[in-house]
């Protein structure tokens, strides 16, 4: 009984070595180099691997700051400045602050605004979709609500309005990374900078069709005019395909344009209510 | 005019549904219930109620209040596991008994994988399993049980590959193939009658609902493995035919071999998956300490089937 | 035993209610917008301007490229407009618009019924011919005829295969034209033979249509007698499956070849051509006739009897005209589909115009086309099965849904023909190809992006 007992510990004993020098000799061999200094990157990384940056991931982000020691061109969006900050004590090197931006949907065709032309049957995604035909309202441009922008999202930042059928960005939320913006098949969803309060101006339409077709197919298409770019001060605005685009880093905020156009696809949000409304 | 509908193609979609398989299954299974219920009159009738309510209602409760998504009983596919699990068990089987069974089979063998189409083990088998190992004597208990036809007797004792377990040979030879193929001298519900099930399969195959190749690769590696093993030394192992007819081979085979989400998906793979469960039940009916061993055999090969749709794929076109 | 292809298939129901149906003529509106994007490749360039007078089968679009083909205009008029209009997809296309006027021809067209059967000798004069009038693939991808009777150096046709399977559901013109045009179809055949070098030459046509084999099969006796250039033309029995009318499935039911993953039916010596594009040829090389017209199915189970039609249509006819001309949409019709119910496109702008490849206007119902809803995969492997390519759709959609590029292209997703056998047979309704289609996109994007930097 006592022999058994004692053969067991010594051959468990003897097994439990042996393999522990095998596992440290496979890990000698197979020891990957690696500067140290992107673990330490890592760390001060918010880890959400959104792939905001451009990269597969933070542990990628963190290689890419190593290797290129450049932190013009990487930039965590979901961080932000504090973020970049760290970071850039870990590598020792200067860092330039940005504005910070958020996520703008330039679509305002809504169920009253943009009625449906025909029914769409086919599997809920925006990507499917687009590659299928031209959308099943009467402008071809504009979003088609099956919501990829909500699915790519990894802040819970935008959602379906079910009473318009456009997504909604939760300004708050949103860390401006970028993923709606490219799983978005019609390039409706811009990052823009957020001014004090989320204060902005922007065209909510990006239909190049011609003024009198773009009308038809939605009541608050932008029609491209050119009345804004005339009254815009500052040199903000320009049209193009027939589509006017407000250059954010030149805007203003003095709300000119919006009054000016005449179909109201000029947005102004987040401003302080007036308390006498001129009429 | 109305708006036209827009879509990708195709157009068309076949009428087939996934509720609309299952119910096929449980059609193909009325045979075997019906002969069940005749052999083992009411108590069967109380063991198939509690199993098919206590799964339906038990995948019921669980989407509803405990994954909070939309029912999935509409399927029919805890019907089946219902059925299944009942036509596992012996007639004596106490209420309380299935109700267990139904637990383990609906709560822990689909629901915490994720419900139909995730699970990697037959819910109904392990359901039974888990029955076989807790209460080994109530699972083993075969009678007496009165039906609606016959007596008692007729249908009492030990089930053929017990008694080939325990008496060897001798034991089984005065059993008539006929009565194995109409009817079975003990057994669960199920283990009754080879021309209920081989009926089912029949229905099965021609409303294509499965494709015959696992249950025959099944049929045919226990027929083969058994035919030498028999050739080899007949008077201690059992022979081909008797294997073939007797225990549940053949509700295993037809029923949950086959069962879509545990068993592979390509062809050569289905065929190798039947071998395996084959060799296994023999295996363990020869050699092993119970004398049945499909349950096993199968949940064994439920295992592999990753491995298997890895390994074996269907020839792709132009490579 | 009948042949076909190897791998997978799945069986519709063929309703081939318009069978019977005589062909007839389309009568022409006073507008018709013809399409400058035609075929697969480049959209061809307009050559007319505004106010010009255009004759029935003149040029108006020059090819813009190799893979690219001339288009021609199908009636006599003053072009109104040239400029975007949308597609039954309703993207944009440059269209022109032509005021119709009473038909004059071009010059040097043979507007005769005249049966031509003695083929010229000279290929390059052939091909020319092929390729001014315009002939395209008229099986569904358009792809430019002459392109493909042009095989690269180092490359020979062994086998012509002639596609009259129309394996597509409901779809019926091409039987009609086996009945009422055989001779046309197997000088056509004949005509591409000789230029290939005069491979075997077999007419593929599935068993559900005994008519159209027994037409065929007369043509070619008959001709086979007149001329040797038709000798040896062998009229093929195959059984009924879906997709027997893709290439790559017809070239392994014919010849039991298949061509290797991102290879081209050449590379195993095969050249497949459908029936209307032979007749094409025909009319192309013996009349010097542009393709200006096709044949088009109307038809749908909700679709009366006396109203189900097979018309011969000018090129550029709106179906909005067409369904105008044969009695409107039926009340009960949801969806109106150009092309077969497998594989054609849904039509979103039925104001879109009619092109070269427009089979047929098929009207579907709700209960036959709206899709139910999607619930969780049985792994019941029928999609595995369906597969013509031998592909596996279950996993194709699952890593297409987690963005797996590289997995998705080890399981040759690149394979897929789109021929709908997965989305059409799965009992959970999951759209699998819809999934696919798009991730097949990305990862032949990728494939491509691979190849150019080497």
């Amino acid at each position: 009984m006592t022999t058994t007992i004692i053969w067991t510990i010594a051959i468990l004993t003897l097994l439990g070595v042996v393999l522990a020098v095998v596992l440290y000799l496979v890990a000698a061999k197979f020891r990957v180099e690696e500067d140290s200094r992107i673990d330490d990157v890592e760390k001060v990384l918010p880890g959400a691997n959104c792939g905001g940056c451009g990269n597969a991931g933070c542990r990628a982000f963190a290689k890419s700051c190593v290797e290129t020691m450049d932190l013009d061109r990487n930039f965590c969006p979901v961080g932000g400045n504090g973020t970049m900050k760290k970071v850039a004590a870990v590598l020792g090197i200067e860092v330039r602050e940005k504005a910070p931006m958020v996520a703008v949907v330039r679509c305002n065709g809504s169920c009253e605004n943009r009625p449906k032309v025909n029914d769409y049957g086919g599997y809920a995604s925006c990507r499917v979709k687009a590659a299928l035909y031209s959308g099943d309202t009467g402008c071809p441009f504009g979003c088609l609500g099956c919501g990829d922008c909500v699915a790519a999202c990894q802040f819970g930042a935008i959602r379906m309005n079910p009473d318009t059928g456009l997504p909604e960005v939760d300004q708050d939320k949103c860390t401006a990374c970028g993923a709606c913006v490219r799983a978005c098949p019609k390039n409706i969803i811009e990052l823009r900078n957020k001014c004090p309060r989320g204060m902005r101006v922007f065209v909510s339409c990006v239909n190049k069709d011609k003024g009198a077709v773009a009308r038809k197919a939605c009541k608050v298409a932008c029609i491209g005019c050119g009345k804004c770019a005339k009254v815009c001060p500052h040199g903000a605005i320009t049209v193009e395909d027939n589509v006017a685009y407000i250059d954010f880093t030149k805007c203003k905020l003095c709300k000119k344009c919006v009054a000016e156009c005449p179909t109201g696809a000029i947005h102004a949000v987040n401003f302080p209510v007036l308390k006498n409304k001129e009429e | 005019m109305n708006r036209l509908l827009v879509s990708p193609a195709p157009h068309l979609h076949v009428r087939t549904s996934t509720a609309s398989l299952m119910r096929d299954v449980v059609i193909a299974l009325l045979p075997t219930v019906i002969v069940s219920i005749l052999f083992y009159g009411w108590r069967e009738i109380m063991i198939l109620a509690v199993s098919v309510v206590s799964c339906v209602l038990l995948e019921y409760l669980i989407t509803r209040f405990l994954l909070k998504r939309e029912s999935t009983v509409s399927d029919w596919s805890a019907v089946v596991t219902g059925v299944l699990l009942a036509l596992n068990l012996p007639a004596t089987s106490p209420w309380w008994m299935v109700l267990v069974g139904a637990i383990v089979a609906i709560g822990v063998a689909k629901m915490t994988f994720g419900g139909l189409g995730q699970n990697l083990f037959n819910p109904a088998l392990v359901g039974r399993v888990f029955l076989l190992i807790s209460f080994p004597v109530a699972m083993t208990n075969w009678g007496p049980v009165q039906g609606f036809v016959g007596n008692a007797d007729a249908v009492t004792g030990a089930t053929p590959l017990g008694l080939a377990k325990e008496g060897g040979v001798a034991a089984v030879s005065s059993l008539d193939y006929l009565d194995m193929l109409y009817m079975n001298i003990g057994g669960s519900a199920g283990e009754l009658s080879a021309i209920a099930i081989i009926i089912g399969f029949i229905y099965l195959l021609a409303r294509k609902v499965i494709r015959p190749h696992i249950t025959l690769s099944i049929w045919i590696t226990v027929f083969v493995f058994s035919g030498i093993m028999w050739l080899a030394d007949p008077s201690v192992y059992t022979d081909p035919v008797f294997n073939l007819l007797t225990g549940g081979i053949l509700l295993g085979s037809v029923f949950m071999a086959t069962d879509y989400v545990t068993s592979p998906m390509s062809t050569a793979g289905g065929i190798v998956f039947g071998i395996g469960i084959g060799l296994i039940t023999m295996l363990i009916r020869y050699f092993g300490s119970y004398p049945e061993g499909v349950s096993f055999a199968i949940l064994i090969m439920n295992s592999t089937v990753p491995l298997i749709n890895k390994a074996f794929r269907n020839k792709k076109y132009g490579r | 035993m009948k042949k076909t292809f190897s791998i997978g298939g799945v069986h519709p129901n063929d309703s081939k209610i318009s069978a019977g149906c005589r062909i007839e003529m389309l009568p022409v509106p006073q507008t018709v917008y013809i399409s400058m994007a035609q075929h697969l490749g480049a959209p061809a360039t307009p050559v007319v301007s505004v106010g010009d007078r255009v004759k029935t089968g003149q040029v108006i679009g020059e090819p813009a490229g190799f893979i690219s083909a001339f288009v021609h205009s199908s009636v006599t008029g003053t072009v109104k407009s040239i400029g975007p209009r949308p597609d039954l997809a309703g993207n944009k296309v440059t269209h022109v618009e032509i005021a119709v006027e009473e038909d004059e021809w071009a010059e040097g067209i043979d507007t005769s019924e005249t049966v031509v059967r003695e083929i010229p000798r000279d290929n390059a004069f052939i091909l020319d011919r092929i390729k001014s009038n315009g002939v395209v693939g008229l099986g569904g991808a358009t792809f430019p005829t002459h392109v493909k009777l042009s095989p690269p150096p180092g490359k020979k046709a062994e086998i012509l295969i002639i596609n009259g399977a129309e394996c597509e559901p409901y779809l019926t013109s091409d039987y009609r034209i086996m009945i009422e045009k055989p001779e046309q179809i197997v000088i056509g055949a004949g005509i591409m033979k000789q230029v290939l070098g005069g491979p075997r030459t077999v007419i593929g046509i599935e068993d559900n249509k005994p008519e159209a084999i027994a037409s065929m099969q007369a043509a070619v006796e008959k001709l086979s007698v007149l001329s040797p250039s038709y000798s040896g033309i062998e009229v093929m029995v195959l059984k009924k499956k879906y997709p027997q009318g893709g290439e790559k499935q017809l070239i392994d039911a014919v010849a039991r070849r298949q061509v290797k993953s991102m290879g081209l039916p050449i590379d195993v010596g095969a050249v497949v051509q459908n029936v209307a594009t032979s007749m094409a040829v025909y009319d192309a090389v013996m009349k010097n006739r542009p393709l200006i017209t096709n044949t088009l199915t109307v038809t749908g189970d909700c679709l009366p009897a006396e109203r189900q039609k097979n018309l011969l249509f000018r090129i550029g006819v709106p179906f909005s005209f067409i369904i105008e001309q044969t009695g409107g949409m039926p009340e009960n019709a949801v969806k109106v589909i150009s092309g077969g119910p497998m594989m054609g496109k849904a039509i979103s702008n039925l104001d879109a115009t009619t092109v070269k490849g427009s089979s047929s206007v098929l009207y579907l119902t709700a209960a036959q086309t709206v899709r139910r809803p999607e619930s969780n995969c049985i792994r019941c492997a029928k999609c595995v099965e369906a597969c013509p390519m031998g592909l596996e759709p279950y996993l194709l959609n699952k890593l297409a849904r987690n963005g797996m590029m590289e997995e998705l292209e080890q399981n040759a997703i690149q394979d897929c023909i789109e021929c709908g056998c997965c989305l059409y047979s799965c009992p959970a309704n999951i759209p699998l190809l819809d999934v696919i289609r798009v991730a097949k996109g990305d990862v032949m994007r990728a494939i491509r992006a691979r190849s150019a930097k080497k």
